[in-house]
């Protein structure tokens, strides 16, 4: 039997601001009349949406901004009602909704770990019985009897984690929380929700803007694209899917070549930047593993002797990748004041298909400064005519690695081997 | 039944609740819960002060005593009974963040008020040891008639609770009414005085049986008094004064919970 069954599930709001009572009344009192009241006009959140889920399943939805996720979450936790629709659920859910809205600042950090475990239903003698590994898994012992408006805020939301992650139930809830803490922290709530999930077997929903933690931790991936789901299957799967999506949209969102963000002394501004074809025309999308041709145009405002110009490319979410910086050739160069453009030739474009973006900045030597300095620029698109997004080549990382295996097969076995053995089973995905 | 059912399970989550709301109040006060008794005290000795010059008949209770037994069911009427309305949107980061069946909030005001009522059960004692009273047998109809306050303002903290979510006038309006059926209630004065000039003098002529019937329709008018008799008088509670009220109560009450019921699940929505 599914954990959780969604039905041709449909959520409606209404636009605009509640009217006002004299507004209400009147149309009230037209419908009693049998005349038609202006109605305000309804929104869609969630559209004929139908999945069911099993125990044990680690779901993600995923979405852009307003494709209806936080809408699906609360009808399944039951803090909204679907306007038609069913959605049944059998067993307790524990959600984790932006941990910690139940904190009152003037109680200590023992008060509030006992008002949210209540809150979160459990009891005070599951909450007694826990208190301990509640306390020491946030890393508060010290600060316990503390008042919790005393608290740094990554304090607060490392014991509202805690005590929500305390809660035994067979389906948890989990909203964008695991961005929480220090990076030490991070990587423990990490660990906390790998152990819920693939030692305790709970069915878990997640959803995040994190695609890459959503690609690692989850089984199955919902893509939800206004108020229906688009796409429902394999996380790596539905993952590229919204990878090639969001490629598209922030390519047609940017303007080409504008330093919008610059960071400039004044001396030299960047007028254009573009990737060219051989015949000298701009293009966004480059072909993987072929030449490829930058050109840029720069205004220096006065002289500028021996600069030295740097052009790398980093991913979408600012990832560096590589960069290139002019041979000694040309830095012994004196710019006069004016335009000049500079091109670069790349004979094998290495960065596996994808959407990247270009930074481009410019030291001087004598004394050694920035002067100009730009990052997502010239968003650009690799594809390649034998490689998909989702082929195992392009799911190692952003470039490709040459290398030549060999193997051969070892009569006696050599002694080191069992360091090697991985000491926990590999997650089944 | 089901809901009873609900809420039994929900028992302590309204305790921790009630507690939370008691400890936020008086966390950094010095003085702490006895703040809870301020309020009744000094109306008590306002409506004291005002006594002397308008001359109101207590019979043979004192009337600062006479008052206070008065104030004690009303404050806490009032106070549950405002505060459960403004219970739900108070609690706009729960409802928007986790389920749990919403009648908890109104219901954890109500609570909240009763301990604030018990800590006034001292100063009512203070006062009949001061006065020399002793409580009589009567004084075990006092769960009765405070449960019977209970569900007098829960009728209006449900419906007022869930309007309150659409139209916020409520929780602005309600204080407003509250301190008008206050004068409609007998706090200042003792139900006698009513039932001297309505149906011994019959002040109002033909009129007078009907008005008194709409004046005990207020619950209050009932609870007050039977608050007073069966602690200060040692009498059972008068029944006659409270059937009306008591009828409205029973009508009111289960139209504005189902009310309640139906709006809760677009709270989220809409808050």
């Amino acid at each position: 039997m599914p954990i959780i069954e969604v039905e041709h599930l449909t959520k409606e709001y209404r636009l605009g601001a509640l009217q006002s009572l004299k507004q209400t009344m009147l149309n009230a009192g037209a419908r009693l009349i049998g005349r038609a009241a202006p109605e305000r006009p309804l929104f869609k959140a969630l559209d004929d949406v139908s999945f069911t889920i099993e125990q044990g399943e680690v779901v993600g939805i995923i979405g852009h901004n307003g494709a209806g996720k936080s809408t699906l979450l609360k009808m399944l936790a039951r803090i909204s009602t679907p306007t038609r629709g069913s959605v049944k659920v059998n067993g307790r859910i524990a959600p984790l909704i932006e941990v910690g809205a139940g904190f009152v600042p003037d109680f200590t950090g023992r008060e509030n770990v006992y008002l949210n475990g209540a809150i979160l239903g459990m009891s005070k003698r599951e909450i007694d019985r826990k208190f301990d590994e509640i306390v020491d898994f946030a890393e508060m012992a010290e600060f316990i009897d503390t008042p919790v408006k005393r608290y740094s805020s990554g304090m607060q939301v490392k014991l509202a984690f805690s005590v929500a992650t305390s809660v035994e139930s067979e389906i948890l809830i989990v909203d964008e929380v695991l961005a929480v803490g220090d990076l030490a922290f991070q990587r423990k709530c990490f660990d906390r929700m790998e152990n819920l999930i693939k030692r305790q077997g709970r069915t878990v929903l997640i959803v995040s803007h994190n695609i890459r933690q959503i690609e690692r931790m989850c089984n199955r991936v919902l893509l939800l694209d206004h108020g229906t789901i688009k796409v429902d299957g394999n996380a790596k799967l539905v993952c590229n899917v919204f990878f090639e999506q969001s490629d598209v949209t922030i390519i047609a969102q940017q303007d080409k070549g504008k330093a919008s963000n610059a960071l400039t002394t004044g001396e030299a501004d960047l007028l254009d930047l573009n990737f060219t074809d051989p015949t000298g025309q701009t293009i966004d999308t480059i072909e993987y593993n072929a030449p490829a041709n930058i050109r840029f145009k720069i205004r220096a405002h006065r002289e500028i002797r021996n600069p030295i110009f740097f052009i790398g490319f980093h991913t979408t979410d600012f990832i560096y990748l590589t960069a290139s910086i002019t041979p000694g050739s040309l830095r012994k160069k004196t710019l006069s004041e004016g335009t000049h453009e500079f091109s670069m030739r790349i004979d094998n474009f290495p960065l596996l298909p994808g959407a990247y973006a270009t930074r481009l900045s410019i030291d001087v030597e004598e004394p050694i400064k920035n002067i100009f300095y730009a990052d997502n620029l010239c968003h650009f698109r690799v594809t390649s005519s034998n490689l998909q997004r989702s082929s195992p080549e392009c799911q190692g990382g952003f470039f490709s690695l040459e290398a030549h295996w060999s193997h051969q097969h070892l009569l006696q076995e050599p002694v080191d081997a069992r360091h090697l053995q991985s000491p926990l089973p590999l997650p089944q995905t | 039944m089901n809901g009873l059912k609900e809420l039994c399970t929900y028992r302590e989550l309204i305790a921790v609740l009630a507690w939370k709301n008691i400890a936020v109040r008086y966390k950094q006060a010095y003085l702490g819960i006895a703040w809870a008794v301020l309020k009744p005290v000094t109306l008590m000795l306002i409506f004291t002060l005002v006594k002397s010059f308008v001359g109101i008949d207590s019979g043979d209770i004192p009337y600062p005593i006479l008052t206070f037994a008065a104030l004690m069911p009303w404050t806490f009427f009032q106070e549950s009974a405002s505060e459960g309305v403004n219970s739900v949107v108070g609690n706009t980061a729960l409802i928007k963040k986790i389920y749990f069946p919403r009648e908890i909030f109104p219901l954890t005001s109500v609570v909240t008020k009763l301990v604030e009522l018990g800590i006034n059960f001292l100063i009512l004692a203070g006062l009949m040891a001061w006065y020399g009273m002793m409580p009589s047998v009567q004084f075990l109809w006092v769960p009765v008639i405070i449960a019977y306050t209970v569900l007098a303002s829960l009728a209006v903290a449900f419906a007022g609770a869930a309007i309150n979510v659409y139209y916020r006038d409520v929780g602005q309006a309600l204080p407003v009414l509250l301190s008008l059926l206050m004068y409609a209630s007998p706090v200042i004065y003792p139900l006698q005085l009513v039932k001297d000039k309505l149906l011994i003098q019959q002040a109002a002529g033909d009129w007078s049986g009907l008005l008194y019937t709409l004046y005990t329709l207020n619950p209050l008018a009932g609870i007050i008094d039977a608050f007073q008799s069966v602690v200060l008088r040692g009498q059972a509670p008068d029944v006659g004064a409270m059937v009306p009220g008591a009828m409205l109560v029973a009508v009111l009450l289960p139209l504005s919970y189902l009310y309640f019921k139906r709006a809760e699940s677009y709270f989220a929505d809409v808050i």
